[in-house]
């Protein structure tokens, strides 16, 4: 009952959020957001790691909410009233320096919200440990609004002051995605697992309007509509795969008790419908055609490229190593997924309470069918959509974008300047009839299949059972050495032996150092425990040197009012 | 007028897959003193297949039956693509250059999840072989689709090879995208394609479990990505020969032309297999960093016009 | 003229209170000085001829006259402590500070209230440094008993302040406040008697454990 109240409140609040034309009442709905979301995150209260999560989650919020206020009370200072309009007119009274110090207090302020590296810490904590639907939910939408903070306060009301700006965007999301990626190789946690690719996959939105950013600076407004609209595209995408796939580790979370995926496997002849939508939100989120996940990154790419054509020679170099740096997330982002599917859905239950898992329930598989159908939904109509994308975008940055035309037909997008066409319809159509009549060349040609079914082969040795299946952490070792530059990853042995020869267990565990958390927050921590520390001293528990602070400084005030 | 000889253009090189292949096996054997099996062998090891039986594990769910097809219909379609033999005779309204790269992603995918569907440890350990390889080396493809569409300044492959001039990054970008081809087909220095040791398997660890009719599709599927990714080299970047009409003799010259530039390339494919040792698995980062590096120097080499 | 003397005399109480070494004798300094505060609030009512001041005057002797030191003798007998009120600074020391205050608040008023009505200049210098006296009550005697009537002094100190400069505050705040007083003592009594139970003293000063 509780839960649901705080659901609809919350939901309530997200809305409020993006909604408000005023400053102070912005930030009441968006207090009201992070305070609503944390009584979520530790709903489950008797686990202490839910606890920690919270605590966590509350305290990089409120850092965030500060830097937002802080830029906010500089803002009201030239304008005169909290809300949005006068901001904005305000804005170009502001001086330059001043408004580098605005940039850099929202960034930081609403990065804390979205998750960009190195303010992404409480993602990982926080997400898992909340119920599935409000990760989701979370996920797929409450970060989003950090994306639409940065744009109507950096883009809309304060305009673009410097092209660094944008170059400092953009290295920031490349950092996300591929700190967010790899870290993602490395999780058995389903939902850490989701948790991670959130903030990759804000990176990925964050390229967009980064690059819109400069684009817009470098004077080239169709680019920068045409980012921006990949940016804007990526991000609703994202809300949908996302909130799909954390919906289903939420019901295999239901199903069989544990988010391990190293104890779960075969799910798929168990809860196939489970199976089916996160095959799809994991196709979506490895940008495979023609699902709308494919879309997004296409366009973000063909705007680089369009970018790295009109742009001065240091540019060229700069967008087409972002551009590969975006397929390597992809790439990287595929072979998760294969991992987090594969070992989770396929192959043989590594665990006995896996065996008894049951289907999801109706209303969740409602749920994923309309999540999947969306999703299906979003990547075939691309050129629709695009068309009202452009809209907005030109909204954002006040440019008029009559003649910006992406979208032919309601069917095929187009960038007129590079001559580029996609048709997302077009595949489905093409991969299914071409499957189709493979299907049938194959039968007319060569005859009714005859199917044998056996065991996999198993080398000689019988009985093989799911202890030789790969494992998750086998899965991701290549990655693992190839990024032990980043991960350092170390290792625990443990073994019992009953005689010198015979090792009765032995027991292997594979760790990352957290770097960030080892050398950014740790020290900063660290530092602020001792000054707490030092400052306890005040307090020396006798009621007399209590009262002598108040009387000094009222002795003070009189003093210092003479 | 164009639809018919798109799809004969298709036809055309999906019958001729299968033959690049055998090109390249009679050429290494040929460099290895020996007469070899014929060119038209993997033709009959597809009948073969096509005519045993199929035998499917307990394990597996429909993930594994449906993906030959899957795999098969992606790498038709990334054929679909290419404007091979015609310059402006391609699907290109499907889409351009970029999406080849993601349609044969689509496959890949699915290929792993087969192996892992399973249950037996080769699967798995080639999925994820598969999947790393193939993640490191997509920032190189993209890369080099990049310098070769900023010379051309339009990522569609029928402008690209409308081209008169190849510019000298163009080359650059050949060649890494030479180190992509050796990395997606797998071939030697990345992956042994002759061999079953567990050692040296990537994308035949993959497709162990397959038999039957389902590994003949799977066969026919990349010898398919192998003649898209030589096309790619051959009539994209350098379209020397390529006609861009459709009257016959252009045509002869252009089918010609494109013979003779595929099979310079199974020459030195077929030098390298033989010449050079398998890496070791780790080693293909290293691999995937030098043809990174090419890649971008070809970038910094068009940015400054050439 | 009646004025002045009355002012004088609230200060020459507070000055005893200062001194005072029983917890008898700082419960008479307060009926005194409570005594003399409503005598110049009767005055003050006559001159302005206001109802309400002569309302506040007559709660004023009710409240702090009669009922709070009944309670604070009652709590005083019930208890049986030691009569001494523990001092941290000897009587001379403290009433040198007490000086001190009086002369930081004649400049401190000298500096902020206008030289025009003699009344307003006098009472506010001598309420700021009833007020400071009675906060120098509460931090330098060591019995809860002295940290009671240090409170009350203070709101004596604050009334005045108010009754002088501004003619008295809000007729409801003050009646709010008179009953605050009343409530907080009656409550402080309680903690009194709860701490005596206790701990077997009410020596704030040996109340230390609740350290950071």
């Amino acid at each position: 009952m509780l839960g649901w109240l705080l659901f609809a409140g919350f939901v309530l609040s997200m809305a409020l959020v993006v909604t408000v034309g005023n400053a102070l009442i912005f930030l009441i709905a968006w207090e009201i957001m992070s305070m609503i979301s944390y009584f979520l995150v530790i709903f489950d209260h008797t686990h202490e790691k839910s606890v920690k999560a919270g605590i966590i989650y509350i305290v990089m919020t409120h850092i965030g909410t500060a830097f937002i206020i802080a830029s906010f009370l500089i803002l009201f200072k030239y304008a005169g009233s909290f809300d949005f309009a006068a901001f904005k007119s305000a804005s170009r009274t502001i001086p330059p320096n001043l408004k580098h110090i605005i940039f850099l207090l929202l960034l930081v302020g609403f990065g804390t919200k979205a998750g960009i590296v190195p303010l992404h810490i409480w993602l990982p904590y926080a997400h898992p440990q909340a119920p599935s639907h409000i990760s989701s939910i979370m996920s797929g939408v409450m970060i989003k609004t950090a994306i639409y903070g940065m744009l109507r306060f950096i883009v809309f009301i304060l305009g673009i002051e410097g092209i660094w700006w944008g170059n400092l965007i953009l290295i920031l999301a490349l950092l996300s995605c591929l700190v967010g990626v790899i870290y993602a190789l490395m999780e058995h946690d389903l939902k850490r697992l989701l948790a991670y690719h959130s903030v990759e996959n804000i990176g990925i939105i964050l390229l967009g309007i980064g690059a819109s950013m400069v684009f817009l600076k470098m004077n080239l407004p169709v680019l920068a509509v045409l980012s921006l609209c990949a940016g804007l595209y990526h991000l609703i995408n994202h809300a949908i795969f996302k909130g799909l796939l954390f919906l289903c580790a939420g019901a295999v979370y239901k199903a069989t008790g544990t988010r391990n995926i190293e104890k779960l496997g075969g799910l798929i002849k168990m809860m196939p419908w489970t199976a089916a939508a996160f095959l799809t939100g994991s196709l979506a989120i490895s940008a495979i055609p023609p699902l709308n996940g494919f879309v997004s990154e296409w366009l973000t790419l063909q705007a680089f490229f369009l970018g790295a054509l009109s742009s001065p020679g240091g540019y060229k170099v700069f967008f087409s190593i972002c551009a590969s740096l975006l397929a390597l997330t992809g790439g990287l982002t595929a072979a998760c997924f294969v991992k987090a599917f594969g070992i989770t859905f396929l192959a043989l239950p590594r665990s006995k309470g896996v065996t008894e898992a049951k289907e999801a329930t109706f209303s969740m598989k409602f749920a994923f069918v309309f999540m999947m159908l969306l999703t299906v939904l979003f990547g075939l109509a691309a050129a629709f959509i695009i068309k009202l994308l452009v809209k907005v975008s030109g909204f954002i940055f006040g440019l008029n974008t009559e003649g910006m035309n992406f979208s032919i037909n309601n069917f095929s997008l187009a960038i007129p300047q590079s001559g580029a066409y996609l048709s997302t319809p077009l595949i489905a159509i093409v991969f299914a009839a071409i499957a189709g009549i493979c299907f049938l060349c194959v039968h007319l040609f060569a005859g009714r299949s005859r199917i044998g079914s056996y065991n996999t082969w198993d080398c000689g040795y019988y009985n093989l059972d799911a202890r030789t299946e790969y494992t998750a952490t086998a899965f991701s070792k290549p990655f693992r050495i190839a990024f032990n530059f980043f991960l350092l990853p170390y290792s625990k042995t443990e073994k019992i032996r009953e005689s010198f020869y015979h090792v009765k267990s032995f027991k292997y565990e594979v760790f990352t150092t957290f770097i960030f958390r080892r050398y950014v927050y740790d020290p900063i921590i660290s530092l602020v425990l001792l000054a707490a520390k030092q400052t306890r001293k005040i307090q020396a528990g006798s009621i007399h040197m209590y009262l002598a602070y108040i009387l000094i400084t009222i002795l003070l005030l009189i003093f210092f009012y003479r | 007028m164009d639809i018919p000889i798109c799809i004969g253009q298709t036809l055309l090189l999906m019958l001729f897959a299968p033959l690049v292949s055998g090109i390249i096996k009679k050429i290494k054997n040929n460099l290895r003193m020996r007469i070899g099996a014929s060119v038209f062998q993997p033709y009959y090891n597809l009948a073969k297949l096509f005519a045993k039986e199929e035998v499917v594990s307990h394990n597996a769910s429909w993930i594994f039956r449906v993906t030959p097809f899957i795999v098969l219909a992606s790498s038709i379609s990334a054929l679909l693509l290419v404007p091979a033999f015609v310059s402006r005779i391609s699907l290109n309204s499907m889409g351009d250059l970029l999406l080849i790269v993601f349609v044969l992603a689509l496959g890949r995918f699915f290929l792993a999840l087969a192996g892992l569907d399973t249950g037996s440890a080769f699967g798995g350990m080639g999925s994820s072989r598969e999947m790393f390889i193939s993640s490191l080396i997509e920032p190189v493809a993209v890369m080099s689709i990049f310098v070769v569409s900023l010379n051309a300044h339009s990522t569609n492959p029928q402008i690209i090879s409308s081209m008169p001039v190849v510019a000298f990054s163009s080359i650059i970008a050949a060649t890494s995208l030479f180190f992509v081809i050796i990395a997606e087909t797998s071939r030697i220095p990345v992956d042994n394609q002759e061999t079953h040791l567990e050692l040296t398997m990537v994308h035949e660890a993959m497709v162990l479990e397959y038999s039957g009719r389902s590994l003949a599709l799977i066969e026919i599927a990349s010898y398919i990505k192998q003649i898209v990714f030589f096309s790619l080299i051959a009539s994209v970047i350098f379209p020397w020969g390529i006609s861009s009409g459709i009257s016959i003799d252009s045509l002869l010259i252009s089918i010609g032309a494109y013979c003779m530039k595929i099979t310079i390339l199974c020459v030195f494919i077929s030098v390298l297999e033989v010449s050079a040792a398998k890496m070791r698995l780790f080693r293909v980062v290293d691999f995937a960093s030098i043809a990174f590096v090419l890649s971008v120097l070809g970038v910094i080499i068009s940015s400054m016009g050439r | 003229m009646f004025v002045d003397i009355l002012l004088s005399a609230i200060l020459i109480t507070g000055f005893l209170m200062i001194a005072a070494k029983r917890i008898g004798a700082i419960i008479k300094g307060f009926i005194s000085q409570s005594l003399i505060l409503f005598l110049l609030t009767l005055l003050l009512a006559y001159k302005s001829h206001s109802v309400e001041l002569y309302v506040v005057a007559g709660l004023l002797f009710v409240v702090k006259v009669i009922l709070i030191p009944h309670f604070l003798s009652r709590i005083v007998k019930k208890i049986k402590v030691d009569e001494n009120l523990g001092l941290f600074l000897n009587p001379t020391v403290s009433i040198f500070v007490a000086l001190f205050f009086v002369y930081l608040s004649y400049i401190f008023t000298d500096k902020i209230v206008c030289v025009e009505e003699g009344i307003e200049h006098g009472a506010f210098s001598v309420s700021l440094s009833v007020i400071l006296m009675g906060m120098f009550i509460m931090i330098f005697r060591m019995k809860a008993i002295a940290q009671i009537v240090g409170l009350l002094v203070t709101e004596n100190g604050l009334f005045l302040a108010a009754a002088s400069v501004s003619g008295g505050m809000p007729f409801f705040v003050e009646i709010a406040v008179f009953f605050d007083i009343f409530l907080c003592v009656i409550i402080l009594e309680l903690f009194v008697y709860k701490i005596n139970k206790a701990f077997t003293h009410i020596d704030v000063h040996r109340l230390n454990g609740l350290k950071g």
